[in-house]
């Protein structure tokens, strides 16, 4: 697993495909913590009022979002850390973060003072909490390219090492 | 190696599996309709906000003045619940959480004895009548006037936040006699200490807006999301609390 995503190859390569270990480690941990903050409070539905104060859905969506939420970005922090699925987590995180960012600057610029509820409650939402979500959208994009490249790279070698064999094959 | 149809496949059921462990909305739709019915059940029966005082009865008042700081809680100090609300008369959202949330929560929780409620001031400062309005309201929680003072200013805000005329609003729930006492109060500036004890208290507690909420139950308090949060969702959790 390991050798897959961290070939031995160019210094290039290797740098692209440290910097892609590095990326999903950060998303990792970043949607670990997520998970965490709202977890280790005492209900759900303190999150699903800070969902409510974004005032974008019904109380059962509010109600249902908060209780899923957390799980997934526990899922997705556990197998973007671990790397497997790398392709389709990361492809998950982006749509994810992307989602994220894009309902916080709604609401940012619609002028509401509201909690972030990025992790947890007790943070305003602010240039500063966008800014951080915006960069970790890009890594995340960055990660999901680079994941389905080295498939790519990994599909095609594959895919010459067969047709090598075939070849060998045919002229025994 | 691993193959990509069983890759996507995995990963969808993973994500199906994660979908029926949180078991998002279930029993929250049938609590939402539970919720509605009360709504319209406390609409029908709210409470009526008479301010016809005798000349005994304001005499009474203002002989009982409370020494110390200003009463503004209301309900049972046994109360299992104690919420804590940092607001601004002034501030439209703080309006709109008192008479949406405060008010229903004060007839279903605080009436009844499960639920303690603080009001602690935290006047912003580009609110311009903000400050004035908090000593008014000081000095009538001095006579025992704080609920309907309150209650008075919000109703009215739309029209002294104009012109900042408070003592209009509050000669509504206040005889004569007991405006004149608490305008003189006010203006002594000897409310100034309560409303910067309650500000500080604020700072304390990383309170940056309002209204700011804080909850404390069985020993452990937690901030609700600032900015007012909804009845429905607040009851909820109150109900989820005492039932523990």
């Amino acid at each position: 697993m390991l050798r897959r995503y961290i070939p031995i190859g160019g210094q290039a390569l290797k740098v692209s495909h440290v910097l892609l270990v590095l990326g999903r480690m950060l998303l990792g941990a970043v949607f670990l913590y997520a998970a965490y903050s709202k977890l280790r409070q005492p209900s759900y539905i303190l999150f699903a009022m800070a969902i409510h104060s974004y005032q974008l859905a019904p109380e059962w969506a509010e109600l249902g979002l908060a209780r899923a939420l957390p799980w997934l970005e526990l899922a997705l922090g556990l197998a973007l850390l671990s790397g497997i699925f790398l392709r389709y987590t990361a492809a998950t995180a982006s749509v994810l973060l992307a989602i994220f960012f894009g309902v916080m600057t709604r609401s940012y610029l619609a002028g509401q003072q509201i909690n972030c509820g990025c992790f947890g409650i007790g943070e305003a939402l602010s240039p500063r909490t966008l800014a951080r979500d915006g960069a970790l959208l890009a890594v995340s994009f960055a990660v999901t390219v680079g994941a389905f490249l080295v498939e790519r790279q990994h599909g095609n070698s594959s895919t010459a090492i067969s047709q090598a064999r075939s070849a060998h094959t045919a002229l025994e | 190696m691993i193959c990509r149809k069983t890759d996507s496949k995995t990963f969808l059921l993973f994500l199906f599996a994660i979908l029926l462990v949180s078991g998002p909305g279930r029993a929250a739709v049938a609590a939402t309709r539970q919720t509605a019915a009360k709504a319209g059940e406390r609409k029908a029966g709210s409470r009526s906000t008479t301010a016809k005082a005798s000349a005994s009865k304001t005499n009474k008042a203002l002989a009982t003045e409370q020494a110390g700081p200003p009463n503004k809680t209301m309900g049972s100090r046994s109360a299992p619940i104690t919420i804590e609300v940092f607001s601004d008369y002034q501030c439209p959202a703080c309006r709109v959480f008192y008479q949406e949330t405060l008010r229903p929560l004060m007839d279903d929780y605080v009436a009844t004895g499960k639920v303690l409620l603080i009001h602690r001031d935290f006047p912003l400062p580009i609110h311009q009548y903000s400050r004035q309005a908090a000593r008014l309201v000081n000095a009538a929680a001095k006579i025992g006037k704080f609920e309907k003072a309150e209650q008075a200013l919000y109703a009215r805000q739309d029209s002294w936040e104009k012109d900042g005329n408070l003592s209009g609003a509050l000669a509504a729930v206040l005889t004569p006699a007991e405006l004149a006492h608490v305008t003189q109060v006010a203006e002594s500036g000897k409310m100034d200490t309560f409303i910067e004890s309650d500000v500080s208290l604020g700072n304390s507690k990383q309170v940056h807006q309002t209204p700011s909420l804080f909850l404390t139950h069985a020993g452990q308090t937690d901030a609700l999301p600032p900015g007012g949060v909804s009845y429905s969702l607040l009851k909820r959790y109150l109900d989820q609390l005492l039932a523990q």
